[in-house]
């Protein structure tokens, strides 16, 4: 199998599998997720392409997207994509299959397992497009799909709210994405990230701007101070999206962009930028993560805190140690919301205050969260350790604001991640009394990732192994990582950093307690909050200011100038000399008069609708005497379809009740209806006689010539205007698609006060 | 002729504006349908005036009428339709759901304020539906955050 049609299927496939995924979620529930997580066996398959050719030529493939503008998906493997995809694909394998155990009978699986496949896709393509255009176009696609995922369960309103929050920051950050990538196309002078002239961008003019922008989207989507703010209210999604897009991949497309552009920042003023803000959200997210009560919320602020960390080491080029704990967070990340989602399920609660000693009820999802969680504490022989000992060598070169934060923000993490294990020490205390150790299709999927937390510590070289993957794609050197290297500064600070840590969380309760006094009453949240309601209060206002009558007055007051107007100029343009009026335009006149005094006399649905058809029948005659053969036509069919549509909704129609105006108004809209029909009989007979030349001859001509159809109208629509009907029929598309909602809508509104309205006169 | 079409298609606008001021969603609708009508004729007797030439197909002898005002009517027609269509659902739903089918009411039926915010904490996300009650919000011993703005509405999702 030729390696660029594997790169294409890794990322197609999981689009595929999404279309499949609610017919098969219907017929098999959750064991679907089982079936489905096959999709990601393409990109898995990648791994068969590794080898020393890789890093002299990077795997590719091209689709032709829109070939006549240059848009094509151009995919690119270099080590570093290819790693990533490894992780997006085996974390996402193993999701679906913890799905499987997670959802209950209730659940929609079809839906879920389709929204976490196109995630998948798209989490694929982003990391692994070399075009621009495309990958902004994953970018905003895993947007919407951690949209969709956060308000999975769509009824509860902190769900909607966490879903409409994410999806502000991070579109946000899109469209941020999108203005930078033109930027770059125009500087760089290509639209493959791979071809992009970094001299000339740097040179150019859009450098600063472009940067910016860059990393505004990249701050955004790995949830980087002042940002943060959407990540914990993503935990409202069911626990296995917050295990796979909150924390071990969609929130680090934003280190994947940084690590990307990374020779774009280096050693620029951007640099120290992203250094600061990646260690102040660092040490920020920590200190939130500590005073956390709820599992989850204390996981998503960690996740928050160690994104910071990985952000700090790529700005500030030390790739090697950022990719080295952007592995290990992804892993032992990814098992710890598992771990979490276990607890919920066995227990029935996720509040630390009221769970402890779990270990002797749950002794193998201890077993499970033990390596992870050390892991995130820094301790050896763990692979967080590995990764922060790295990360203290770089940051004591940044000089001792850098360290002082690094050092802190680790104290911290490592006093969290004592509290999150504490769950499983001390007298056993949990709401449900029967606990019991989870099941095999639960607990399995979370062996591969705690036991990689495990051997990427006491067997560094399998670190090494993908960190050697992504060296020649980032531009570092491969280095073998070790465990111990020795007594050096880092080590020193690391031993200080668990002395300290392990005080603090001994201390905790008295430093959370110190925490709550110094809350201030307004956070990144509040400010949000105020934002957003603030933006709704002006909309409102504003509608209220300029719309605030009703819709009928509305109008009203649009048409009282108009029938002025044609009541001022009456008959003066009364034509000179008429032609007499033939028998069948006298025909079609009174059809149409009838048709109008029945529409406004008529007192039941049906005789409305049947003299509103006669007038549209008298216009489809009036067609034919003018002339116009294909309205005629078009007319007819689309009377026709109108009485089919009428009679499908008609027994749901509310019975035609008069809500009659007052005296005062009625007259006034007597007058007004004939004002207007004045303007219109005015203006008719004032165009009657040409003011200027008329284009037709121009289509009469070249009608046959250009577009080879001898009936004109025709040509126009599907030629000379076919723009404007390719514009139309999206129209019609989307009534069609809302039509059918509607009434899909309908029809599943099956109780209550539904029912009792509908008319009975089937 | 000159007199007869500007006045029929006088007539047509006269009767939609008044059916389209109507308090009745189904008049309303109609109105509009009416407007149509009206709006077409009016269209085709502004562009081709009322003198009878030969229809625009080139396979029969000219002098033609201007094909231009038919080919603009054409996509009329069919985008009306879709408006009427989309239009008459919408009224079956909201008269369904709102149980009226007075175009104010509608307008000001409560279902259609914005709602009170209810917010997502992110120090104590909601519980898994299948899991059961919210339970943190009884009390926290280790005097946590308070349990902000918890929506109640947990349960509605069984």
């Amino acid at each position: 199998m030729s390696a660029s049609f594997l790169l294409l299927a890794a990322v197609l496939t999981p689009f595929g599998a999404a279309i499949l995924a609610p017919f098969l979620g219907s017929s098999l529930k959750a064991r679907a997720g089982l079936l489905l997580a096959l999709a990601f066996a393409p990109a898995l398959a990648l791994l068969t392409q590794l080898g020393p050719a890789l890093a002299e030529e990077p795997l590719s493939a091209t689709l032709a997207w829109v070939p006549a503008i240059g848009l094509e998906i151009a995919l690119r493997a270099d080590g570093f994509s290819l790693m990533f995809a490894l992780i997006v694909a085996g974390i996402g394998f193993l999701v679906m299959a913890y799905a499987t155990a997670y959802l209950g009978a209730q659940e929609r699986h079809g839906r879920f397992y389709s929204y976490l496949l196109i995630f998948g896709g798209a989490m694929l393509g982003l990391v692994l497009a070399d075009n621009l255009i495309a990958l902004f176009a994953f970018w905003e696609l895993t947007s919407i799909s951690s949209f969709l995922l956060i308000g999975f369960w769509d009824s509860r309103k902190a769900s909607q709210d966490g879903a409409v929050k994410a999806l502000l920051v991070t579109a946000f950050g899109g469209l941020a994405l999108l203005v930078a990538v033109i930027l770059l196309i125009l500087a760089g002078g290509s639209t493959q990230l791979s071809l992009l002239d970094i001299e000339s961008i740097r040179q150019s003019a859009y450098f600063i701007p472009a940067v910016t922008l860059l990393l505004l989207a990249a701050f955004s989507k790995s949830a980087q101070l002042p940002f943060h703010l959407w990540l914990p209210t993503a935990m409202e999604a069911p626990t296995p999206v917050s295990a796979y897009l909150h924390s071990a991949t969609m929130v680090k497309a934003g280190l994947v962009l940084v690590a990307k552009f990374g020779w774009l920042f280096a050693d620029t003023a951007f640099a120290s930028i992203i250094l600061y803000v990646g260690l102040l959200t660092l040490f920020w997210g920590a200190y939130l993560a500590l005073r956390q009560q709820d599992l989850k919320a204390l996981l998503a602020y960690s996740t928050v805190s160690q994104l910071g960390l990985i952000m700090s080491l790529y700005g500030a080029g030390y790739p090697l140690a950022a990719t080295a704990h952007l592995l290990n967070q992804a892993t032992f990340k990814a098992a710890l919301f598992m771990v979490v989602g276990i607890i919920d399920h066995e227990t029935g609660s996720r509040n630390l205050s009221r769970l402890s000693g779990l270990w002797r009820k749950l002794p193998l999802t201890f077993a499970l969260a033990l390596p992870a969680a050390l892991s995130m504490a820094g301790l050896p022989p763990f692979g967080g350790f590995v990764s922060k000992e790295l990360f203290y060598e770089d940051m004591l070169y940044k000089g001792w604001l850098p360290i002082t934060l690094a050092v802190t923000g680790s104290i911290i993490t490592f006093a969290y991640s004592f509290k999150f294990l504490s769950v499983f020490f001390g007298p056993l205390r949990s709401e449900n009394p029967k606990v019991h150790e989870a099941s095999l299709s639960f607990w399995w999927p979370v062996l591969p990732l705690s036991l990689a937390a495990l051997l990427f510590g006491i067997y560094p070289l399998t670190l090494s192994w993908f960190t050697n993957l992504a060296a020649p794609g980032l531009g570092f050197e491969a280095e073998p990582l070790k465990l111990y290297k020795g007594l050096n500064l880092a080590l020193i600070l690391s031993v200080l950093t668990w002395v300290l840590g392990l005080a603090l969380y001994l201390l905790r309760t008295r430093f959370i307690a110190w925490q709550q006094a110094l809350t201030p009453s307004w956070n990144a949240n509040t400010v949000f909050y105020a934002l957003s309601a603030g933006l709704e209060r002006l909309a409102q206002g504003l509608t209220k200011r300029t719309q605030g009558a009703s819709f009928a007055t509305h109008l009203r007051l649009i048409w009282l100038p108009f029938a002025l107007a044609g009541l001022a100029v009456g008959g003066w343009f009364l034509p000179a000399k008429l032609t007499p009026v033939s028998l069948s335009f006298a025909v079609a006149a009174l059809m149409i008069l009838a048709g109008s005094l029945g529409v406004l006399l008529a007192r039941s649905r049906l005789s409305a609708l049947l003299f509103m058809g006669l007038a549209g029948f008298s216009s489809v005659l009036l067609f034919v005497l003018l002339r116009a053969p294909d309205l005629a036509l078009t007319q007819l069919l689309i009377e026709a379809v109108t009485v089919i549509l009428f009679l499908s909704v008609f027994r749901y129609l509310p019975v035609l009740k008069r809500h009659h105006r007052r005296r005062s108004v009625a007259i006034f809209d007597i007058i007004l209806s004939l004002g207007v029909g004045t303007t219109v009989f005015a203006a008719l007979l004032a165009v009657q006689t040409p003011i200027g030349e008329r284009i037709k001859d121009y289509f009469l001509e070249f009608s046959e010539e250009l577009a080879g159809g001898s009936n004109v109208v025709n040509v126009i629509l599907v030629d000379f205007r076919g723009y404007d009907t390719m514009g139309e029929i999206t129209v019609l598309a989307l009534v069609g698609f809302s039509v059918y909602a509607l009434l899909r809508l309908r029809a599943r509104a099956s109780s209550g006060k539904i029912e009792e309205e509908r008319p009975d006169d089937d | 002729m000159e007199l007869l079409l500007p006045f029929l298609a006088a007539v047509l606008i006269a009767t939609g504006v008044y059916l389209v001021l109507s308090k009745t969603m189904i008049r309303l609708i109609i109105g509009l349908s009416m407007l149509a009508y009206g709006a077409n004729l009016s269209i085709l007797l502004a562009g081709s005036g009322t003198e009878l030439a030969a229809p625009p197909l080139l396979t029969v002898e000219g002098p033609y009428v201007d094909p231009l005002p038919q080919a603009l009517i054409l996509t009329a027609i069919v985008i009306g339709f879709g408006t009427t269509a989309l239009l008459m659902v919408l009224a079956v739903r909201a008269y369904q759901a709102a149980g009226t089918d007075h175009v104010q009411e509608l307008l000001d039926h409560p279902d259609l304020l914005p709602p009170e915010g209810v917010y997502a904490d992110p120090e104590h996300p909601s519980v898994s539906p299948e899991i059961g009650p919210d339970t943190n919000n009884i009390n926290a011993d280790e005097g946590a955050a308070s349990n902000g703005a918890e929506s109640k509405a947990e349960e509605e999702k069984a």
